[in-house]
């Protein structure tokens, strides 16, 4: 299969505080790759590396064969590198379907004219066209993930980075998010997926890598990472007795 | 579906003819003499503030950009009408191109040298621009140093003269700002508003959108500033340059609402009325007016018009995008 992505050896943070350490890792093309790891190992600072928020301060970053390390963030948006965030950034001075248009529009390239049938066809995808009036401010949380996840659709993405979509919500909705994940996968999305709960990686994902101090610690079949002895004590805290 | 874009045109169509019929009123008022001298002014000043307010609220109110040195463009476009017309010898016209290029060119510059700042630090730094341009004009031999020059015009506008450009260009103003905020950089523009990083995630080119709300605001503020310099008469950098414009505008748009289409409208009517008022009371016009600011700011945090679109669910001159039209 082919790599879509590459990270070569990636140093970054903020400032003068380093983060990513020597991160190294591939994604194959149409596959979904979880990524988990403590709190603060560096998993949201790889997304930001990864859509041009923060500059690496050395590596390299490769996307579709392109190396992107310095282009803008705009720029990898219309590259086809699609983001959610942690906690949901909805536009909330617009209403949920200009949410996605500006996505259409300025990610895809579209004139408004195209992107509006595209816009409603994304809504309906995600579940949202009945509220696409309301202002975004407005949406529950599990609706506010979903319009994350229709606006970084609306770039018209090769590749999508969804940041802990499934955190807060309850089981019922956790299952929608997996299906809508799927229908994702099944639709050619390749998808880098940050998550900690541990059943969503099993279920869901293809690869899983266990990020840990800003490094990839391990990356390999999802069951097979996660009942890893390194794994369980670095990212549950799991010590084994013998 | 089809209904509504009809209404919706229809309804556009009587907007537009309802506001043609408005400002040809107004300008055959102005030339016929129906207007006194002293109501005159008073609508030349409302025309002027909110011209100037129209753009500052582009800039605050929608690429995310709060500037404290606009008076950097009204002090420059002041000098550039005085140049052109009493040096030069060339006529309003070339003043106003002229006045509106020249600050756009010190928008461009000022743009790429400080837009990689954020929030105060982008604020601060455009004062700190305004002030040593002062610096420079008040040292520069050319534009006779702290004397200041004068505008003179060969024949010299009438007040309606000078109104009906201020009208005309307090209307272009309103226009080009509608018009930017319709267009697909406009729908970038108002994500930006809410949250820059995001809107860049998806595409928004946030620094290409801030650049050119940028050169639009130093362009019309420039030619707003040229006409209220030809009706001023004269210009010294202690004026043309002060932080009291800035104040001012920055008044004018917060009490009408920022963000709104009609606040930095509204805005400038209540500033210059109020000012009218209070100029019988000297000493008072500042307290009076912080006071105003104050109580606005804590009753209606949106301003008249913002705290009013929230009120009652209406937006005037919308942009927004219906799903089905």
């Amino acid at each position: 299969m082919d790599n879509i992505l590459t990270f070569k050896n990636v140093d970054g943070g903020y400032g003068r505080v380093k983060i990513l350490h020597d991160l190294s890792f591939e994604v194959r093309k149409g596959e979904v790759l979880g990524v988990v790891g403590p709190n603060g190992c560096g998993k949201t600072t790889m997304f930001n590396a990864l859509i041009g928020l923060i500059t690496p301060t050395a590596g390299e970053i490769i996307f579709k064969g392109k190396n992107i390390t310095k282009v803008s963030a705009n720029d990898r948006a219309r590259m086809g590198i699609g983001r959610t965030y942690q906690v949901p950034r909805p536009f909330e001075g617009m209403t949920v379907f200009e949410n996605v248009l500006v996505a259409c529009c300025h990610g895809a390239g579209m004139t408004e004219h195209a992107g509006r049938p595209k816009a409603l066809e994304i809504l309906k995808l995600t579940g949202l066209y009945e509220k696409r009036e309301i202002m975004a401010g407005e949406l529950t949380l599990l609706d506010r993930k979903r319009l994350e996840i229709a606006r970084a659709l609306g770039t018209n993405p090769e590749l999508l980075l969804l940041d802990e979509v499934a955190a807060g919500l309850v089981e019922a909705e956790v299952g929608e998010v997996i299906d809508m994940v799927a229908d994702l996968k099944a639709a050619g999305y390749t998808i880098i997926w940050i998550e900690h709960v541990i059943d969503v990686m099993l279920k869901a994902t293809d690869r899983v890598m266990c990020m840990s101090d800003g490094t990839d610690l391990l990356i390999g079949e999802p069951r097979e990472v996660m009942e890893s002895k390194i794994v369980t004590e670095v990212y549950l805290g799991v010590e084994d007795d013998e | 579906m089809i209904k509504n874009n009809a209404r919706s045109k229809t309804s556009t169509i009587i907007t537009i003819v309802v506001l043609a019929i408005i400002v040809a009123l107004i300008y055959v008022l102005a030339f016929t003499g129906v207007f006194s001298s002293n109501l005159m002014r008073i609508l030349l000043n409302i025309c002027l503030y909110a011209s100037f307010a129209v753009m500052w609220n582009l800039m605050a109110g929608y690429a995310g950009l709060t500037s404290l040195g606009n008076q950097a463009f009204i002090g420059l476009a002041g000098y550039a009408c005085a140049v052109m017309c009493t040096t030069y010898g060339f006529g309003i016209w070339v003043a106003m191109l002229v006045g509106g290029l020249v600050c756009a060119v010190l928008a461009v510059i000022l743009a790429f040298a400080l837009m990689r700042m954020r929030g105060m630090y982008f604020a601060v730094a455009t004062w700190v621009a305004a002030e040593a341009l002062k610096t420079a004009f008040q040292n520069w031999k050319f534009v006779k140093e702290g004397a200041g020059m004068t505008v003179k015009i060969k024949p010299y506008p009438t007040n309606a003269e000078i109104f009906a450009l201020a009208f005309g260009c307090f209307i272009v103003c309103m226009v080009v700002v509608y018009l930017l905020l319709k267009s697909k950089t406009g729908l970038g523009l108002k994500a930006m508003r809410d949250d820059a990083d995001a809107a860049s995630s998806i595409g928004v080119n946030i620094f290409g959108s801030r650049l050119l709300c940028y050169v639009v605001c130093g362009f019309l503020t420039g030619v707003a500033g040229v006409i209220m310099y030809i009706s001023k008469g004269s210009i010294f950098p202690g004026g043309g340059f002060a932080i009291d414009w800035t104040i001012k505008i920055v008044f004018i748009v917060i009490i009408g609402g920022i963000g709104t289409a009609a606040g930095p409208v509204l805005g400038a009517i209540i500033y210059t009325l109020l000012y009218e008022v209070l100029a019988q009371f000297a000493g008072f016009t500042n307290i009076v007016l912080g006071i105003v600011a104050i109580v606005v700011i804590v009753v209606l945090p949106k301003g008249i018009i913002g705290s009013l679109e929230n009120r009652f669910k209406f937006e005037i001159l919308s942009q927004r995008r219906k799903s089905l039209e």
